[in-house]
């Protein structure tokens, strides 16, 4: 989740979000300075004592800032369609969850091996434990072992939400009528929060995504005691 | 005055046009879609036309005499001369004004304005913020999330010295 004042995304849990993180530390440099260099301009433009405006046919320049933008676009270009395409690989997941969104809550299905499914509901705020976090923490939250591909297959019953968790640099449109399939690896345990990118009504804030990674072996407990209880 | 100032922006002239068709008193030829207008602009030292159109007998005088030889005329009739051809000189054109700081004032002022604004809100529109704003409760949620170890690379439990239970300095 976010911490207070934080600026700069959430670190990242998965290698596509490090990907991500890299990327943007990448392109944001190159906007700053082209932003500085701008604001120099224009700040010489406001400031100087020259008058002549009726120059013509500067070809060197005007070569200059035609190659110049096309270079830096080619070297954004590039490796973001690098890791377009790393997204896009085949992952052979080890496991496959469910995704529906609902008004106003998620719910989730692991039917590999066994059945179960159960509903993740957000804790109101009258009703938190102590030290829990308001709007972000779930009753029932979605468990994933560690260092392992998983597959995503996110939908709706109803409107459109969509499945979203920004330390694993996911999101996903839930479309009523359609399947649309991520998948991810998580690098570390922990939790990782996210919540609902798509307006779906008037508890859209209200629906958070909680994903709990643990190592396999502890997951098989998990599931395990969750086949016992539904 | 101001289309004038706009279109001789955009229209296309040389300045060699209004020098050399500077015949008699000034009205020069203008390429853009405009009639000839007087302006003060540094970038365009030469306007369309000279400032004072209609002469008085001394100033017609005046243009008589300079037909002559200039050496033969003082600085006050030069300075008289160019007053005729332009309404302000270089240095007049060029002064700053003080307009930065009633913007400046104006700017500040309304944003005084708005904090009232908010203040007044805080108080009198908005209910009392949740429980979970409560100190007690922050500092259980800090001490979760480090637990949690939220962020551990370097955002938030990256600054968190586990072994002495502190901050790390």
């Amino acid at each position: 989740m976010a911490h207070p004042s934080q600026l700069g995304f959430q670190d990242a849990a998965s290698p596509v979000m490090e990907e991500l993180l890299h990327f943007h530390d990448h392109t944001l440099m190159i906007v700053f300075l082209i932003s500085t260099l701008v604001l120099y301009i224009i700040m010489a433009m406001v400031t100087t004592k020259l008058t002549n405006k009726f120059i013509l046919d500067s070809q060197e320049i005007e070569i200059i800032w035609t190659l110049l933008p096309a270079l830096i676009l080619i070297l954004i270009a590039l490796p973001s369609l690098r890791i377009l395409y790393l997204m896009d690989e085949v992952n052979d997941p080890h496991l496959t969850v469910k995704a529906l969104g609902h008004q106003w809550y998620w719910s989730y299905e692991y039917t590999d091996y066994n059945n179960f499914g159960f509903d993740s509901y957000m804790v109101p705020t009258q009703d938190l434990t102590p030290g829990q976090f308001r709007l972000l923490d779930v009753d029932h939250r979605m468990v994933i072992p560690t260092e392992s591909p998983v597959r995503v297959l996110i939908t709706a019953d109803d409107v459109l939400h969509s499945w979203a968790v920004p330390s694993l640099g996911i999101k996903m449109d839930a479309v009523p009528g359609r399947l649309n399939q991520t998948a991810f690896i998580v690098s570390r345990p922990g939790i990782y929060y996210g919540q609902c990118s798509e307006i779906c009504g008037a508890n859209h804030s209200f629906m958070p995504i909680v994903v709990e990674a643990i190592p396999l072996k502890h997951f098989e407990n998990w599931s395990t005691l969750m086949l016992e209880n539904s | 005055m101001l289309a004038t100032r706009a279109l001789s922006l955009i229209g296309k002239r040389a300045i060699s046009t209004s020098v050399c068709v500077r015949g008699g008193h000034g009205v020069a030829k203008v390429e853009d879609y405009s009639l000839p207008a007087y302006f003060d602009r540094r970038e365009i030292p030469l306007p369309d036309v000279a400032y004072v159109q209609a002469l008085t007998p001394e100033q017609k005088t005046l243009k008589e005499k300079e037909k002559g030889s200039w050496a033969a005329l003082s600085n006050a009739e030069k300075v008289a001369l160019y007053r005729i051809s332009f309404k302000e000189s270089f240095a007049e054109m060029n002064q700053a004004t003080s307009e930065w700081k009633s913007v400046v004032g104006g700017i500040m002022f309304f944003i005084g304005f708005t904090g009232l604004v908010v203040l007044w809100q805080r108080h009198y529109v908005y209910g009392p913020v949740p429980h979970t704003f409560d100190k007690e409760y922050k500092e259980m949620e800090l001490q979760r999330m480090l637990d949690m170890r939220i962020n551990p690379v370097q955002g938030f439990s990256a600054k968190w010295d586990y072994e002495n239970n502190q901050w790390k300095k």
